[in-house]
């Protein structure tokens, strides 16, 4: 039985300032220590990290249950928790989201080598209970969440395509949650995320990869759950992690190939939300900032909101029947008259254009699909339906968001002011347009060296 | 101090060596880092067998060894009626100047009124720990807030030490500091 809605002081639960907390042996020698992190779970649960196995630990399992005191920094009101201790989980979504925020606890106190989690114990809330009375009055933040995802999702709601989808909810997010650095990323099967499009860095990034479980973003994805830290912390750098897995894999000529993460050089708050569609991760909605501690649980609520609705969308405008329309993707100058040279390596389908890189993944594996079908046939009309049923693409059966890779390959063709171009044409229909002369390369098999 | 600048349980086992305390007496460092703006938080277990966390405002160390913890009435009305009920004591000071945390343990307790003198020398450390959470990042209302006490709701929480431990993060941690130490 709780007196107080513990969602209504989730703000003390964000590791700003410590905790306090006792457990007892088994003869009610009590022990008192500091615990960097209690972290809500859900409206009769918290969890409390598991850094060390020390004496708190051998009097949890000897008597399971614990008393907390939170502290709200926005008030400095204090809570005291009593807890009944129910399971240790060492793996998984709530494991994953402890451990973002313990590192960047860490490494704000300097203790990034120290603390380390080894388990997210749960525990059911027996009672909460106010013992210092608020002393601040919270800073008011002149943003109403709630109102500001509303709008967000009203916005989305008026696109008519996947592509206007994107631009909504990236433009809504900066313009009515005040975001101000914001990316969208789309997951491959196989767990790496491409980025779509973003907002705030003064270029797309589309096409930057992210591999499965890495920093923020990719554990978000892996996990299906928020992913939030307050602090830098070098656990969850960008960058390293790709170049290493593709040094280690003897993939040399793939470390400089890549398109570069757009986000920001030093970071002080990051979040990740998965979007889920159909029972999966379609992709995750990411922003950042150069603040520390900007975004609190009520943004993580926002952000989920909206990357709901956009998984809906998604899902949604995905249904819908051909409909002509659409936008020209005129080539840039200079294109008409000249050749392009495309290199398909099949092992990832990454596209080179005259040896540049260009994409890989599903996105690289539609553009390569379209190019060799234009070769073939002199076909230059296609449609989204015929993508999703062609054999050649080993799409999954369902929950391929196809209008997503093409908003994707699109973006990434027109930042790369490539002389190769995607065109709308209606709703479902693109047209492909190329320079005077293009020519194709099948670069090897699976162990295809670079030319 | 370890290699951050930050405090080891390391340099608390060394320096308790050191200083070769009497038996039931705190050696002259941690005399010192008591009332030295480190923050007390408490433990106990309640009258309904479950463990009972509080917070403390400051400390003194009298000259025979005793330790007294200011703490206010407010917060604490539980934890003070169990402690004064005959339950044990866990009383751990950390101070935001390094991390360096020690626990103070103790079955015989008592709760007094607090002496005259005790909310000046409440307010002094606890301008010393506000400083210490400014260094540390906290915003100056927050520091101000973590450390307010009310100078008329303070009570004297009062035992002699029988254990203590090092309770600073890191390898060590939770080691008892005796008076004859294990090799």
């Amino acid at each position: 039985m709780t007196a107080l809605d513990l969602r209504a002081i989730r703000g003390a639960m964000d590791g700003i300032c410590v905790s306090y907390l006792c457990t007892c042996d088994a003869e009610g020698m009590p022990n008192a220590s500091m615990i960097s992190q209690v972290h809500w779970v859900d409206e009769q649960h918290v969890a409390l990290s598991y850094q060390f196995f020390n004496k708190t630990r051998r009097n949890l399992l000897a008597t399971r249950r614990a008393s907390v005191i939170a502290i709200d920094p926005s008030t400095m009101a204090q809570y005291r928790l009593q807890l009944d201790y129910v399971e240790t989980r060492e793996s998984g979504p709530l494991f994953e989201m402890m451990r973002a925020k313990l590192s960047g606890i860490a490494s704000h106190h300097g203790l990034e080598g120290v603390f380390r989690l080894l388990g997210a114990d749960v525990f059911s809330v027996e009672s909460v209970e106010q013992t210092a009375p608020a002393r601040l009055v919270p800073p008011r933040r002149g943003l109403c969440l709630l109102a500001a995802a509303r709008a967000c999702c009203a916005d989305m709601a008026a696109a008519e395509d996947f592509d206007a989808l994107v631009d909504a909810a990236l433009d809504g997010l900066v313009r009515h949650l005040r975001i101000e650095h914001v990316m969208l990323f789309l997951a491959e099967g196989d767990g790496r995320l491409f980025a779509v499009d973003s907002r705030g860095y003064g270029r797309s990034g589309a096409g930057a990869e992210i591999l499965p479980g890495e920093g923020v973003i990719g554990t978000a994805a892996r996990e299906g759950v928020p992913i939030r830290i307050g602090h830098a912390s070098a656990d969850y750098r960008y960058g390293a992690a790709l170049k290493a897995a593709a040094l280690s894999a003897g993939l040399l000529a793939e470390a400089p190939a890549g398109v570069p993460m757009p986000g920001l050089q030093t970071p002080h708050s990051q979040i990740a939300v998965p979007i889920l569609a159909e029972g999966r991760v379609a992709g995750v909605l990411f922003a950042e900032s150069h603040e520390i501690m900007r975004f609190a649980h009520e943004d993580e609520d926002a952000l989920a909101l909206v990357a709901g609705h956009l998984g809906l969308m998604g899902a949604l405008l995905r249904r819908e029947e051909p409909v002509p329309g659409g936008t020209p993707a005129p080539l840039p100058a200079g294109c008409a008259q000249s050749s392009v040279t495309v290199q398909h390596y099949p092992r990832d389908d990454s596209l080179f254009l005259d040896h540049d890189y260009l994409i890989k993944g599903v996105a690289g594996a539609i553009l390569w699909l379209l190019l060799s079908e234009q070769a073939a046939t002199g076909r230059t009309e296609f449609t989204t339906r015929e993508l999703r049923l062609d054999p050649r693409l080993r799409l999954p059966a369902h929950a391929e968001n196809l209008d997503a890779r093409l908003v994707l390959l699109r973006r990434r063709l027109e930042e790369r002011g490539a002389c190769l171009r995607i065109e709308r044409t209606g709703r479902g229909l693109f047209r492909l347009v190329t320079p005077g002369l293009v020519i194709l390369e099948e670069v090897g098999t699976v162990a295809a060296e670079p030319v | 101090m370890g290699h951050q600048g930050y405090a080891t349980p390391l340099d608390d086992i060394a320096a308790w060596r050191g200083a070769a305390p009497a038996p039931g007496t705190l050696p002259p460092h941690l005399r010192a880092f008591l009332q030295s703006g480190a923050h007390p938080i408490l433990g106990t277990r309640g009258a309904d067998g479950r463990p009972l966390v509080g917070s403390g405002t400051a400390a003194r160390v009298e000259a025979d060894g005793t330790v007294r913890v200011l703490a206010q009435r407010l917060g604490n009305g539980p934890l003070l009626e169990a402690l004064a009920a005959g339950a044990a004591i866990a009383a751990t000071f950390s101070h935001p100047r390094d991390h360096r945390s020690i626990q103070l343990k103790a079955r015989a307790v008592t709760v007094t009124p607090a002496r005259p003198d005790d909310a000046t020398e409440a307010a002094r450390q606890v301008a010393v720990l506000t400083d210490y959470l400014l260094r540390l990042g906290y915003e100056p209302a927050q520091a101000r807030g973590i450390s307010a006490f009310d100078a008329d709701d303070l009570v004297s929480v009062e035992f002699l030490p029988e254990q203590v431990f090092t309770q600073t993060p890191g390898p060590g941690a939770g080691t008892e500091l005796r008076a004859e130490p294990a090799a």
